[in-house]
């Protein structure tokens, strides 16, 4: 009577299971890196094709004579994989390409699913040859270049460029002052300052404004002063008389024009009289 | 009349080794040839021309893509058809080897770059990294390719049971 056997597949050799092991882990590994990589393209185009983008951008006069120059800038992140460690660098040009001033954001974390809102304020300040001078009386164009690196799925270094034009609108667009035909009235001589402007910025023009006649040898030769309230957005035309002093001729002078309000003092560029 | 003696177990075997002749062999690694050139050749080929008329540069160049797949190509190959024999170990290192060559050909070509651009936004990727993980893939290779060499050397045959069950 045979015994009964019943027939079984012997168990591989250890190293033969390591060979077998080590080749599985590769193929995994290799199927892993591939997927990563293609989501992480996927998100990356997700993150680039997305707005990132400057808002909101407005100035206000600051009590130290200066425009602050504020928004925010943003960048989303509709993409799978975080953005970390991002460090902007930016600057603003006028419309003329001149350097107006620069930020900094970060460095942060962009979470994926997010938008990171990072605001940024500049402070120009203001002098008769500075940069900021046309923000006051020019509508333009302002270039908002940002630029930086991140980190993003971890594992990729990143560049992230902005590059953006936004409009300006100048709280004393188009300053005009131009002086009258000198009137004589009672022995003393006034002579009427016609000034024009409109204001294309977002919030109202509510101050005082002076100007001061200056004649060609820098003497003083009077002005006036008067409060002004344009609501954004308005066009100003007024015009005020200024008593010129005894023997002073304004010709082949300037005019100075002043604004101030609660916050400080602005000096326009001088207006040159024929 | 005496019993006989009672069995003990099952005793461990190894199922017959079945291997397929040179002729079937060399017939099946040419078929394989045909996904494998797909793979390795013709869809980076296309990629990697379908990136540069987009005006996206990659450094590394079609000639060098088509040589180093064809060189994969080949050695896997040869790799299959040398299955059964001592040289399979030998050759499976040789495929990682080439493989890793590769890669680390592409790597001396860095930086790789890709630029995206969307609205008024650009975003450059450095994906050198990438690259460098992969390396992973052939380094595991040549590991297992090592053990199958020592295999081969300790128990000749002995894997063919396992490789080529009946």
């Amino acid at each position: 009577m045979a015994a009964l056997v019943v027939p079984t597949h012997r168990r591989p050799p250890g190293i033969y299971r390591a060979a077998h092991a080590v080749r599985v882990v590769g193929a995994i590994v290799l199927v892993v890196l591939v997927l990563f990589a293609g989501t992480v393209a996927y998100s990356a185009y997700e993150v680039a094709t997305s707005s990132a983008e400057s808002h909101s951008l407005s100035a206000q006069f600051a009590s130290n004579g200066s425009v602050d120059v504020s928004g925010t800038f943003s960048l989303s992140n509709p993409g799978w994989y975080p953005i970390q460690g991002l460090e902007l660098s930016a600057r603003i040009a006028n419309g003329t390409g001149v350097f107006l001033g620069t930020f900094l954001v970060g460095p942060t974390t962009v979470a994926p699913g997010a938008t990171g809102v990072f605001p940024f304020a500049i402070a120009i300040p203001i002098s008769p040859s500075g940069p900021a001078e046309s923000l006051l009386t020019t509508d333009q164009y302002l270039d908002v270049h940002a630029w930086g690196n991140a980190t993003y799925a971890y594992l990729f270094h990143i560049s992230v460029s902005l590059s953006q034009n936004r409009s300006w609108g100048a709280p004393f667009e188009g300053l005009h002052a131009s002086l009258g035909a000198p009137v004589v009235m009672g022995g003393q001589v006034s002579v009427p300052v016609h000034v024009t402007f409109s204001d294309q910025s977002s919030e109202d023009d509510v101050g005082t404004m002076s100007f001061v006649i200056i004649s060609a040898s820098s003497v003083a030769c009077g002005g006036a002063t008067f409060p002004i309230s344009v609501p954004s957005g308005s066009y100003f035309d007024q015009t005020e008389d200024a008593t010129l002093s005894s023997g002073c001729s304004p010709a082949g002078g300037h005019l100075v024009i002043t604004y101030t309000t609660p916050s400080g003092t602005l000096a326009f560029p001088p207006e040159p009289i024929p | 009349m005496t019993a006989p003696p009672p069995a003990r177990g099952p005793t461990p075997e190894a199922a017959p080794a079945r291997v397929p002749s040179l002729g079937y062999r060399i017939l099946v690694a040419a078929l394989r040839l045909v996904p494998g050139f797909l793979l390795l050749i013709a869809l980076p080929v296309a990629a990697l021309t379908f990136v540069n008329s987009h005006g996206y540069a990659i450094p590394i160049s079609v000639v060098a893509v088509t040589a180093w797949g064809a060189a994969l190509l080949a050695v896997g190959a040869a790799q299959y058809i040398l299955k059964p024999t001592r040289a399979y170990g030998p050759l499976s290192i040789a495929y990682s080897l080439v493989g890793l060559l590769y890669l680390l050909y592409a790597l001396s070509l860095s930086p790789y770059r890709f630029s995206l651009s969307g609205g008024t936004a650009s975003i450059a990727a450095e994906y050198s990294k990438f690259l460098e993980l992969l390396l992973i893939v052939p380094a595991l290779g040549i590991v297992a390719g090592l053990l199958t060499t020592i295999e081969d050397a300790r128990s000749p045959g002995g894997r063919l049971p396992f490789d080529f069950p009946g």
